[in-house]
């Protein structure tokens, strides 16, 4: 617990320069995607996605981290994410197109990255040691963000490799005390629940067993126990709290 | 002239269905037994030699010692229980109820028709599937959720790389790689970590193929059983590959 903190605090006091360029960089591809995306500024968006993942597996974890232990595995976890993104930058798969449909969820989703400092702060902690939005969980709500904003065609396996993320997140949150990745886990449980939906149950396999209004509903029980376990642990923080 | 078509329509029929019965899965007594049975219903005599990417069919008619021989490609589907038993019974229902080979034929492709299993259900019992296993090898409840989730991560590049036609082994290997990846983060929490890194692979163990290759040299199909045996031990080789890429990289004193 200490250890995670202190490496936090190092990591933001050495690279906040850094993380300010990095969050503008954010901003404004996210903005020129959203006002006039061409196929550059697609490419442009990955290749900084790449290069966000990388900076995380290698700046974050391998440099700033290294006292965790086992901090390999996020090393080496971000680096399949970044090979993912890779992948989908080669192929073209990921459109970065917009059909409108959770406009709004996906706003707050990509404004949810600057949330990690205030709730920090609301805590009682203090800069260098708050969460910040260059870190891996800042980064798993933004790009679910990202996805659920230009949602026509979405990269379904980096977004189970993140919301595997934020389930470990949760896990965090119980054992270590680490309130604010509440944040992460209840952004991606609807999330999942609208990436799942479009990409298995929009209509394509309409002859399947089981029906696909079954399928539905076995998503929505699997979201519904996704939730009850976030409010199992939110109440067990809220009791460790009192107590 | 008419008993040679009737003879060609049967034979074609039988190599179409005894091809697809070993395909999906079935074990070979039960592919030979099902084609003879066939042929039998409409007077023939069939000898068959069933390999593992082959099948060698001749069809003989008693009464004008006409033949008919086919040699049929075995095509690798996904292994299907559903078929394996409809078709089973398709080959009772042409013999006891002595069916035109046209309402055969008809059945057969409902069968092939039938709706396949949902992907995402697919998905979900298989993760289930391996947390249960994770829980009888002695796994505590957050392992549980962690192979769940590292199985879905697993089962689904397992299909994608699968349907994008990429080679089988490749798929296990990077399939095993990303699960025990996943499953490996289970090592930063006080949990069972080494009964979730070890099970999180599970759901790429080629049962079917182990299961049918002893069976098959217990009835005599030495070849074929062989044949299914060291197919499945290659995949497993290749989940071992995988999943020693992970050790390797995060967890190297295990190796």
């Amino acid at each position: 617990m200490e250890t995670f903190w202190k490496t936090i605090a190092s990591y933001n006091s050495s690279t906040w320069i850094c993380q300010i360029v990095i969050v503008l960089v954010a901003v404004i591809l996210t903005v020129w995607l959203l006002r006039k995306r061409s196929r550059a500024i697609v490419v442009g968006m990955k290749l900084f996605l790449i290069a966000l993942y990388v900076w995380i597996a290698l700046v974050y974890y391998y440099v700033y981290c290294s006292e965790r232990s086992y901090n390999s595995i996020m090393v080496i976890f971000w680096l399949v994410l970044a090979v993912s993104w890779l992948w989908d930058m080669v192929s073209g798969y990921t459109t970065f197109e917009r059909d409108g449909r959770y406009t709004k969820l996906a706003l707050v989703l990509l404004c949810m990255p600057f949330l990690y400092p205030v709730a920090s702060i609301l805590r009682g902690m203090s800069f260098p040691a708050i969460t910040s939005p260059v870190m891996p969980c800042s980064v798993v709500v933004f790009t679910i963000g990202l996805q659920l904003m230009f949602s026509r065609k979405v990269n379904l396996f980096i977004v189970l490799l993140l919301c595997h993320w934020s389930m470990i997140g949760l896990s965090k949150t119980l054992f270590y005390n680490i309130p604010e990745d509440y944040i992460m886990t209840m952004a991606s449980v609807p999330a999942v629940y609208l990436f799942v939906r479009d990409y298995f149950l929009s209509g394509i396999h309409t002859m399947t067993k089981p029906q696909v209004k079954y399928m539905r509903w076995l998503l929505a029980a699997l979201c519904v126990g996704v939730c009850l376990i976030l409010v199992w642990t939110l109440y067990l923080e809220f009791a460790r709290g009192i107590l | 002239m008419e008993e040679k078509a009737r003879l060609s329509d049967v034979g074609e029929f039988i190599s179409e269905y005894s091809a697809h019965m070993m395909g999906c899965g079935v074990h070979t007594s039960r592919v030979i037994r099902s084609a003879r049975r066939i042929g039998v219903a409409y007077g023939y005599d069939v000898k068959i030699s069933v390999f593992q990417r082959t099948i060698i069919l001749t069809l003989f008619d008693r009464e004008t010692h006409e033949h008919f021989n086919d040699v049929v490609e075995v095509q690798p589907l996904p292994i299907s229980f559903e078929h394996n038993a409809r078709l089973s019974a398709l080959s009772w229902k042409a013999f006891d109820e002595h069916l035109p080979l046209s309402a055969v034929k008809e059945e057969y492709q409902r069968v092939l028709e039938s709706p396949a299993i949902h992907p995402f259900f697919v998905l979900m019992m298989v993760g289930i599937a391996n947390a249960s296993f994770c829980r009888l090898f002695g796994g505590d409840w957050l392992s549980m959720g962690i192979v769940f989730s590292s199985t879905v991560c697993g089962m689904f590049l397992r299909q994608k790389m699968t349907g994008a036609g990429i080679n089988n082994y490749i798929v296990f290997v990077v399939s095993a790689f990303i699960a025990s990846l996943c499953a490996s983060a289970s090592l930063i929490f006080d949990t069972t970590s080494e009964t979730a890194i070890t099970t999180s692979v599970l759901f790429l163990v080629p049962g079917v193929p182990l299961i049918n290759g002893v069976i098959d040299i217990l009835e005599g199909h030495v070849m074929t059983g062989v044949s299914r045996l060291v197919q499945a031990g290659l995949l497993i080789i290749c989940i071992a590959i995988g999943l020693s890429f992970t050790l390797l990289l995060v967890k190297d004193s295990l190796l």
